[in-house]
């Protein structure tokens, strides 16, 4: 497989992303505003998971942790900013009071800082990865074990933070929450600021991913994506590669969660449960997993999608849903970007190398 | 190659950004539209059809839809049609807070019924408080909440506990077992019944939370077995009351010795379990099908011709239905161009209205309701036998058990 | 030690119910390699069509059994026909369209049986408790465990002893070659699907009585049931059964020292080392895995 690095393959990433930041300057509705960004932030979970699973097989069904992780360090500085008189003495978090804590836990301290918030949303989540990607990788486990295993830590995360109630606000979150300021900008939700910021991140990571991928770790990655054993027998040390994809994409979906958090001014543990991590792995498919601009579009496409459909159909939307992703999966197994690809490269004419090598990775990958 | 371009893109980010957040006119678009246009008035009705909680929400999302079409029927409020815009947030706090962003930006209603969790209820809060909306909350809940966006017309838990404490331990015995779903409802409840036992010279022999959903009680069961205690209180929410009720009674334990006193189950969760599965056991609240009063029977009347004959309503369903009319009253006492949230939340204080339960009242300064606790006992034929009603209706008091806060017109006061 | 044995039963009948779930799955995933994330709506199915039969002829729980196993059995070969056999090459794009068949199923279950929550009644003489060494065991869990005993035993027989059963274990092992020895192999994976599927059916009628009938009722076995499925080693029957009593005991034991919700989260870790460490399950059957 030859090294790419053709304009042609950054342009529609360029193209997007130019897009996505012009929005604004058309439209100026608060609400439509407030919903693109949310849209934007789960675009950049879609492609956090592409990263992973598209890219070097590692199908994580538990991408959900790290977008939780994101969310609640989030929360944590913004609810700290609050304080109204029902917070109790020195600003405790009201759940906190109601659970009988009479200190902050030594762990919320540092979150008083935006910094330390913004460093733990995208560190935190990388560490969790890596740690249990090592754990997993050393071990060579790969396939539908990786499935179990994320979907088991998931689930283990899930129960601990709807335990710790007095940690984490339990089954509500930590709600109630400030707006989000740095350097002298104040992030309202409906604001174009936001939006930037929103837009900014997924921006600036869609170009580090594409870049990362074009690298010669992302080869290398690609390479265990398509088949291990020749990884192996070249002598590279599979068990790194995966962790750090595994962590970057852990580290993305953190940086989702966060912007999530501050979108919808809340942390619940719904952001790390099983429907919101399978949903990421729909998006992902719907738009093509072999793409990280693919997984981005799908899942601004389906939440759109969704978001419509629920207001025509109030009660059936969710076989039409249904029926769409059965539909996609199986007629279109390289979502949204390998139907894009595929019309592209015919177009062009330079048919046949270029739809062999975009689809490489991810028809590949499928092979038992 | 990439690098230019990047840098190309970069400052074209910066150059856009600049530009838009310059010009203030995002923020004025909407401002001077009215509440009420024409001969119309909008109001949101945001209940969960699809996802777990669907099928109380239904409930609650038909009563509400009744209490509109009653209105709609007599005429409207001054002459202005109620027209619901109705949105499905698929028993997600996060679609939760999209659709209320919805309801409250783009279809301007002026005010919205919704939620039966308290989770859907914090996750709207932010939308209703900093736009300024006004929240109309059906459910019993956990108290300690004074938001000024938000009119509480369920149960806290001193209308419900107050006179069910006491009265379970003259009946039974002072040695409870609490136990409750594990999230902050049960253990807020559990505080209180707390201090009530504490007064009353009773004992917590054992303190229990099963995760939400929980279906497998065997462990729970053991535990009662071996502490024996004298009446299990009972916070758990949901399936999970099913499956509680029915392994409890195929355990060999009888409501005659230990019975389960509840606030969360009602007439909904018998119906999923049969009769003689919660026949015997205890619950407190305001509202039971089986209360009869003229109001109710009209209630249940109508209810059943629209729902279906077999269709039961509940102590949540009752409050989905009378806050309609309420809401209805309130908007009546202002001028068309009066009708903003905030002046529709300060015209409900000092409402009242005969609801199916009674009397109740909307309390000026909580925004919660006076309501007309009760004690029934469930019955084989799914229905409940009310044993017991309060005297007077009870006042709420959503701190009541921190004592120096109190809710006033202005917020929080106090500690 | 009154209180030890209730709890060993409380993890045997927890377990049992493990078994039933997961024992569909377990031979659909194991034979066919099909992640079949909708396992829980053929449970779920299964509950309805009881409620079905209950309401509407009268019929009593057992003489249920046979058809609610034939009614869902169907509705699985509905799904093998439309969805699942077009992805028998990619099998993780399982897990994504068998998810969509779960959210469609959902939902048109909650839609067609209407918006109240629906019982299934326990069949009377099993509603009591017996006394057994001075313990109230509940008569009905009782039964559930010994249903799970003979459904596995028929299981067994059938994949061991028929000639569907070895024409399955010839796919199994080596579609292309079984094809080529006159084996109809789409046939098989159909009616593969469809007995998982009669599985799970069954399954849901046996814990309606015991737990709710809801729409999303499936939603929380799936999960349950697929991590027996894989610690139990994929394709062992045997592994199943003993996963099935080792997260079944797990939790139950756990529950009563702890609490329910620190059992499921030990549980669910002890899942995840065991299957870091054995990767093939406990008892992994040999051949195609």
């Amino acid at each position: 497989m030859p090294r790419i690095t053709s304009a042609a393959q950054f342009l529609p990433y360029i193209l997007f992303c130019g897009a996505i930041l012009a929005v604004p300057s058309i439209v100026s509705d608060p609400f439509l505003l407030n919903k693109f960004a949310r849209y934007l932030a789960l675009g950049l979970a879609a492609a956090a998971l592409a990263l992973s699973w598209g890219y070097c097989g590692i199908l994580n069904l538990g991408q959900g942790v790290g977008f939780g992780l994101g969310a609640y360090a989030m929360a944590m500085h913004l609810k700290l900013k609050t304080s109204p008189v029902h917070t109790g003495t020195a600003g405790l978090p009201d759940f906190m009071v109601w659970n009988n804590l009479d200190h902050l836990p030594w762990f919320w301290q540092p979150f008083h800082s935006g910094l330390f918030a913004l460093a733990a949303a995208v560190l935190l989540p990388a560490l969790v990865a890596a740690l249990l990607g090592w754990f997993m990788f050393r071990a060579r486990i790969a396939g539908v074990y990786v499935a179990i295993i994320t979907l088991a830590m998931l689930a283990v995360t899930n129960l601990l933070f709807v335990d710790q109630q007095a940690y984490t606000g339990g089954l509500n979150g930590i709600t109630d929450l400030a707006w989000f300021e740095m350097g002298g900008v104040e992030f309202d939700p409906y604001s174009p600021a936001f939006y930037y910021l929103s837009a900014g991140c997924l921006a600036f990571f869609l170009m580090l991913g594409m870049v990362f991928t074009r690298s010669k770790a992302g080869l290398v990655l690609r390479a265990i994506g398509s088949g291990t054993d020749r990884v192996l027998f070249f002598g590279y040390d599979m068990a790194s590669y995966q962790c750090l994809a595994f962590s970057l994409s852990a580290s993305m979906a953190g940086v989702a969660g966060m912007l999530y958090a501050m979108v919808l001014e809340f942390a619940s543990p719904t952001f790390m449960g099983v429907p919101i991590s399978l949903s990421m792995v729909i998006w992902a498919a719907v738009g093509g997993r072999g793409s990280l601009l693919g997984a981005t579009v799908g899942a601004i496409l389906v939440n759109g999608t969704q978001g419509s459909l629920s207001e025509t159909f109030l009660d059936s939307w969710q076989l039409i849903l249904g029926a769409l992703f059965i539909l996609v999966v199986v007629f279109l197994p390289n979502g949204i970007a390998g139907l894009a690809n595929s019309l592209g490269a015919r177009l062009s004419g330079r048919a046949r190398g270029m739809a062999a090598r975009s689809a490489a990775p991810s028809a590949l990958l499928n092979r038992r | 190659m990439t690098l230019t371009r990047r840098h190309f893109l970069k400052s074209a980010a910066i150059a856009g950004a600049a530009g838009t957040a310059a010009s203030p006119q995002f923020w004025i678009k909407n401002s001077g539209m009215a509440w009420a246009a024409g001969k119309e008035i909008k109001v949101g009705v945001l209940f969960s059809l699809t996802g777990t909680t669907a099928v109380v929400e239904k409930s609650l999302h038909n009563a509400t839809l009744m209490a509109i079409d009653e209105i709609n029927a007599s005429g409207g409020i001054n002459g202005m049609k109620v027209v619901p815009v109705i949105e499905d947030p698929a028993s997600d706090p996060a679609t939760f807070a999209e659709k209320a962003n919805k309801l409250v930006l783009n279809d301007r209603c002026a005010t919205v019924f919704g939620s039966y969790t308290s989770a859907s209820r914090k996750a709207v809060l932010p939308v209703f408080e900093k736009r300024k909306n006004l929240y109309w909350y059906p459910t019993l809940y956990e108290g300690r909440e004074c938001s000024k966006s938000v009119i509480y017309t369920g149960a806290v838990p001193n209308q419900q506990q107050k006179e069910f404490i006491p009265w379970l331990v003259r009946n039974f015995g002072k040695r409870f077992y609490l136990v409750g779903s594990n999230y902050i409802y049960p253990k807020e409840e559990n505080n209180v019944c707390k201090i009530l036992l504490k007064e009353l010279g009773g004992e917590v022999v054992g303190e229990e939370y099963v995760p939400l959903g929980h279906s497998e009680f065997g462990s729970v069961l053991n535990k009662f077995r071996e502490t024996k205690p004298d009446v299990i209180f009972s916070t758990v929410v949901g399936d999970s009351v099913i499956a509680l009720h029915k392994q409890y009674k195929a355990a060999g334990f009888s409501p005659d010795r230990m019975p389960m006193a509840s606030l969360t189950t009602s007439e909904v969760e018998i119906a999923a379990m049969g009769g003689e599965y919660a026949a015997g056991h205890f619950t407190s609240a305001p509202y039971f099908m089986g209360h009869e009063s003229a109001e109710n029977a009209a209630f249940i009347e109508g209810y059943q011709r629209r729902f279906g004959k077999d269709s039961v309503t509940h102590f949540v369903s009752e409050a989905a239905y009378f806050q309609v009319h309420l809401f209805r009253q309130a908007v009546e006492k202002l001028g068309t161009g009066d009708i903003t949230p905030t002046n529709i939340r300060d015209a409900a204080g000092g409402q009242e209205i005969k609801a199916p339960q009674g009397r109740v009242k909307v309390d000026a300064d909580t925004l919660h309701c006076y309501l007309w606790p009760k004690i029934g006992q469930a019955q084989a034929n799914g229905q409940f036998k009310v044993i017991q009603q309060s005297a007077d209706w009870v006042k709420p008091e959503p701190y009541w058990a921190y004592p120096g806060l109190s809710c006033t017109r202005d917020g929080l006061k106090g500690a | 030690m009154d209180i030890l044995l209730s709890q060993l039963f409380t993890g045997l009948s927890i377990g049992s119910v493990l078994l039933l779930v997961a024992l569909g799955l377990a031979i659909i995933y194991g034979a066919m390699g099909v992640i079949n994330l909708a396992h829980g709506e053929f449970v779920m199915l299964g509950a309805y069509a009881t409620w079905l039969l209950q309401s509407t002829l009268g019929l009593s729980l057992l003489p249920c059994l046979f058809l609610v196993f034939l009614m869902v059995a169907a509705a699985g070969w509905a799904v093998e026909r439309t969805v699942v056999r077009f992805l028998y090459r990619r099998p993780l794009d399982t897990i994504l369209a068998t998810w969509g068949v779960g959210i469609m199923l959902q939902q048109a279950v909650r839609l067609a049986a209407g918006a109240d929550l629906r019982y299934v009644e326990t069949p009377n003489p099993l509603s009591g408790s017996i006394d057994l060494a001075g313990v109230a065991i509940p008569s009905y869990r009782l039964f559930v465990l010994a249903f799970a005993a003979a459904l596995l035993g028929v299981t067994w027989f059938v994949v061991q002893r028929t000639e569907f059963g070895m024409k399955l274990r010839a796919v199994t092992q080596n579609r292309e070659m079984a094809s080529c020895t006159g084996i109809d192999s789409a046939r098989v994976f159909s009616l593969t699907f469809a007995f998982g599927s009669g599985l799970a059916g069954l399954a849901g009628a046996l814990v309606a009585p015991i737990k709710s009938v809801a729409p999303d009722m499936g939603t929380n076995f799936v999960v349950d049931a697929f991590m027996v499925v894989v610690v139990g080693g994929v394709g062992s029957l045997f592994g199943t059964v003993a996963s099935s009593g080792l997260l079944g005991g797990g939790t139950a034991g756990f529950a009563f020292l702890l609490n329910d919700t620190l059992a499921k989260a030990l549980v669910f870790l002890g899942v995840i080392v065991l299957v870091r460490f054995r990767p093939q399950g406990l008892f992994a059957a040999t051949g195609r895995r």
